[in-house]
């Protein structure tokens, strides 16, 4: 057996390096994270010669993936699935473009919302951009659809969508590599045309993409994992996707020999094998992770009636959530296992939310804030964003009242405050603040809303696993006075329980200024001080995984 | 063979860690392993498990199903009882019995221990402890799982040589203390599965065996006969309530001497 046990994420890693890759990008989000972590990790120990970094933003981070393709070389770009909203627009556009070097990005969803606010399906993201898509199902297959992805993207000239899930991104199992390959030498795409997207260029570009559909569609429906089998004909049928492959595997053991099974793993969707399925069985069962995609086509939205489909959408199957065997069971009349039983445990069982650690600068900006906002009377909202102080909703604190998705913040308290709420604050972390917080803060500063910004600045991006930031200490007051934020409304606290009284006080200076403050809460995480103190050390050598 | 463990504890006990060790020994053996786990947001002192599945054929759900998991590994109490509905009707719990209370509404301990040691499969034991008289309070999860360590199907020696691949690194000092709360974990398991067998009640094995502080060895049968015979004596409750004044007591030796008495 295999030496090598693999995060689902670390077998897409490796298996971007072995496919030759001369450059990775990402941008951190559970459950993508460790993707890009293990590539850093991996060409760093072995000293090899592949750049890339924890980029600003997803967008930006296609972007340089697009570049790196556009030269001839073969990137991996890495995210989770709201990330994909952040790049959709290099997405749809590369779509068109087409690749030069082979491009893969990898994107993995969070069916249960483990850590996400919501479940997007990216297949969908595939189909709208008319690109291929592999969904794999187990850790191998991890690696080995990687490998496939990069054939694939240089042979056909497409990018490729990768997508993984939560189970499959962060469980471990044994992984068998193959041979490396060698990286690309640089070649510029012959035809810059397609890559300048003006409408005429685009038009002939988007023809071409049209054109693809056919060679992709047989590519899917020759795909040696989007596997038939007929046992005879009138029974019924199972069209089985991904992950829930080992879901359904495990529910019905042996029993799935009493039903017509077409697996499928790629997508454009295998319409032939489909076709066939449908003919040879009296009603067919769609399960798949995610939303109801293939059920959606197949079912023709539920007007098709010669066969009847089941799934998320008839209600047979949980419509959210991720599934699990003891999920599938009852839609195949199964019983979930009997275990064991001891009383009065529903009694005792409270729940254990995450929480901020102790000492976290988070506690204390959020106890000065409470403590300000608490003098102004009910209803005061502070609008919220993504990271660690997202936990600030909780208890004890209960001290945000939104969190909408990345960067999110500093608009939403312009919009409130147009209409008419007074005061306007927002919270937001040094990390979110670079990957989208600057534009809305440039339009605050442009009007001089009557907003205050409170930038929790704690030197790392600390939700994830102690990924570096892009900008700390100084360089957050450059960037928000660069931004036209008057360098006399920009203030600088430390919160701590010691520092209380000057952190509420500026709070209260600030709160009787009528336009835009911005309050930098600074101070170092302290669960990632190391990694802090290393990143601050190295500065410059953050950036390139190796020369 | 199938054979799935559940790993509970909070974010910062070490749950992957102890979950990593046996991957590498199941891979060791020659098992096919998955082993799923949490990262991210709940982490952040959040409840956290690791679900390990081994077999001598390919697995294929990387979750465990309800009432499918042989064995329980818990680092903290409550967290045993979270995932009581995946354990099989006649699965083992092993569980430490020292509370991280880092919820307001924790509920009262000798509430969580009366459900807990209603267990009949049950090796309740002070993980915490015993690391620290093994010399690190952070090898509470190698003491737990030194305890879990006998119902696993893999060589003891395998988990032990895994153990000194990840602690070897680390120093001798570090590497001994791990090394030591594992026997010590052991220990306490198989004491308790003596007393188990010997007919007495898991809840009076329970509160015992959760208050001695096992010696890094296997406990002598004399020793073990004598702990039985006292135990199913007419005043073991009185015995119960000595052995929780004597606190202080940190050698099985010592508590060999209260049975004399």
């Amino acid at each position: 057996m295999s030496d090598l046990i693999l995060l689902g994420d670390e077998a897409v890693a490796r298996a971007a390096i072995d496919a030759g890759i001369t450059a990775a990008y990402a941008y951190p989000g559970t459950p993508s994270t460790e993707i890009y972590q293990a590539i850093e990790d991996h060409a760093k120990k072995h000293g090899l010669p592949i750049k890339g970094f924890w980029s600003t933003n997803e967008k930006v981070a296609l972007e340089e993936g697009v570049g790196v393709s556009y030269a001839g070389c073969r990137a991996l770009v890495a995210m989770k699935h709201v990330g994909l909203n952040v790049a959709a627009d290099p997405f749809m556009n590369v779509a068109v473009s087409g690749a030069h070097g082979g491009l893969v990005i990898v994107v993995a969803d969070d069916p249960s919302m483990h850590s996400s606010q919501n479940e997007q399906d990216s297949r969908y993201f595939a189909d709208f951009a008319m690109v291929p898509c592999l969904e794999p199902a187990s850790q191998q297959q991890c690696y080995d659809m990687t490998r496939e992805a990069f054939e694939l993207s240089e042979q056909l000239k497409v990018p490729v969508l990768l997508r993984l899930v939560t189970r499959l991104a962060h469980s471990r199992s044994q992984v068998r590599l193959a041979p490396p390959r060698a990286q690309n030498k640089p070649h510029y795409v012959d035809d810059p045309a397609r890559f300048t997207l003006i409408p005429a260029n685009a038009r002939r570009a988007y023809a071409q993409l049209i054109d693809k559909q056919t060679a992709l569609q047989a590519w899917s429906e020759a795909h040696a994992v989007n596997t038939l089998t007929i046992r005879s004909p009138g029974k019924p049928g199972i069209l089985v996707s991904g992950l829930a492959w080992n879901y359904l595997n495990e529910a019905l053991g042996e029993a799935i020999e009493g039903y017509n099974l077409l697996r499928i793993a790629s997508y454009p969707l295998p319409v032939k094998k489909i076709r066939q399925l449908l003919d040879a069985s009296s009603e067919v069962f769609v399960v798949e992770e995610g939303y109801p995609f293939i059920e959606r086509y197949v079912s023709a939205l539920g007007l098709m009636t010669e066969r009847r489909i089941r799934g998320k959408l008839t209600g047979d199957l949980p419509r959210m959530g991720e599934l699990s065997q003891d999920a599938i069971k009852p839609c195949f009349g199964l019983a979930v296992e009997p275990s064991l039983q001891l009383a009065g445990l529903a009694d005792v069982l409270v729940g254990r939310p995450p929480r901020l650690c102790d000492k976290c600068p988070h506690s204390d900006a959020y106890i000065a804030i409470k403590e300000v906002i608490a003098d102004l009377g009910a209803g005061v909202r502070v609008m919220g964003d993504i990271g660690c102080y997202s936990l600030g909703y909780l208890e004890p604190h209960q001290a945000i009242h939104s969190c909408l998705c990345m960067g999110s913040s500093i608009g939403m308290a312009i919009g409130a405050a147009h209409a008419g709420m007074n005061p306007s604050l927002c919270v937001i972390g040094d990390g979110t603040f670079t990957h989208s917080g600057m534009a809305p803060l440039l339009d605050a500063a442009r009007e001089n809303s009557n907003i205050k910004v409170f930038i929790l600045d704690n030197s790392i991006v600390a939700m994830t696993g102690g990924q570096p930031t892009m900008a700390t200490d100084e360089e957050v007051v450059d960037l928000v006075a660069g931004l036209g934020v008057p360098r006399k409304h920009i203030r600088i606290v430390e919160p701590t329980a010691h520092k209380k009284h000057q952190t509420i006080n500026a709070i209260r200076e600030e709160l009787a200024h009528t336009g835009l403050s911005v309050i930098i809460a600074r101070r170092a995480c302290v669960t990632y001080a190391k990694e802090i103190k290393e990143i601050k050390a190295h500065k410059l050598d953050i950036a390139v995984v190796a020369a | 063979m199938n054979f799935d463990l559940v790993i509970a504890g909070v974010g910062g006990q070490g749950v992957l860690t102890i979950a990593a060790v046996l991957d590498r020994a199941a891979n060791e053996a020659g098992l096919y392993v998955k082993q799923s786990e949490v990262h991210g947001m709940a982490q952040r002192g959040g409840a956290v498990s690791a679900f390990v599945r081994m077999s001598d054929q390919p697995v294929a759900s990387d979750l465990i199903g309800n009432g499918h998991a042989s064995l329980l590994l818990s680092i903290e109490p409550l967290e045993a009882l979270r995932y009581i509905q995946l354990l099989k009707p006649d699965g083992w719990i092993v569980s430490d019995i020292t509370p991280m209370q880092n919820v307001s509404n924790y509920p009262a301990m000798e509430e969580v221990y009366r459900v807990l040691f209603s267990a009949p499969r049950l090796v309740a034991l002070d993980a915490t402890r015993l690391a620290q008289k093994a010399g690190t309070i952070k090898a509470q999860n190698v003491v737990a799982l030194g305890a879990a360590a006998m119902f696993l199907p893999l060589p003891i020696e395998l988990i032990e040589q895994q153990i000194k691949a990840l602690f070897g690194r680390k120093g001798e000092r570090i590497l001994n203390a791990n090394l030591h709360a594992f026997r010590k974990g052991d220990a306490a398991a198989r004491f308790t599965q003596g007393l188990l067998a010997a007919g007495i009640a898991s809840d009076m094995v329970a509160r015992v065996v959760s208050n001695i502080h096992f010696p890094p060895h296997p406990v002598p049968a004399d020793l073990q006969a004598a702990w039985c015979q006292r135990l199913l004596a007419a005043d073991a409750a009185q015995l119960l309530q000595q052995l929780q004044q004597h606190d202080e007591l940190t050698r099985l030796e010592a508590l060999a001497d209260l049975v004399a008495h």
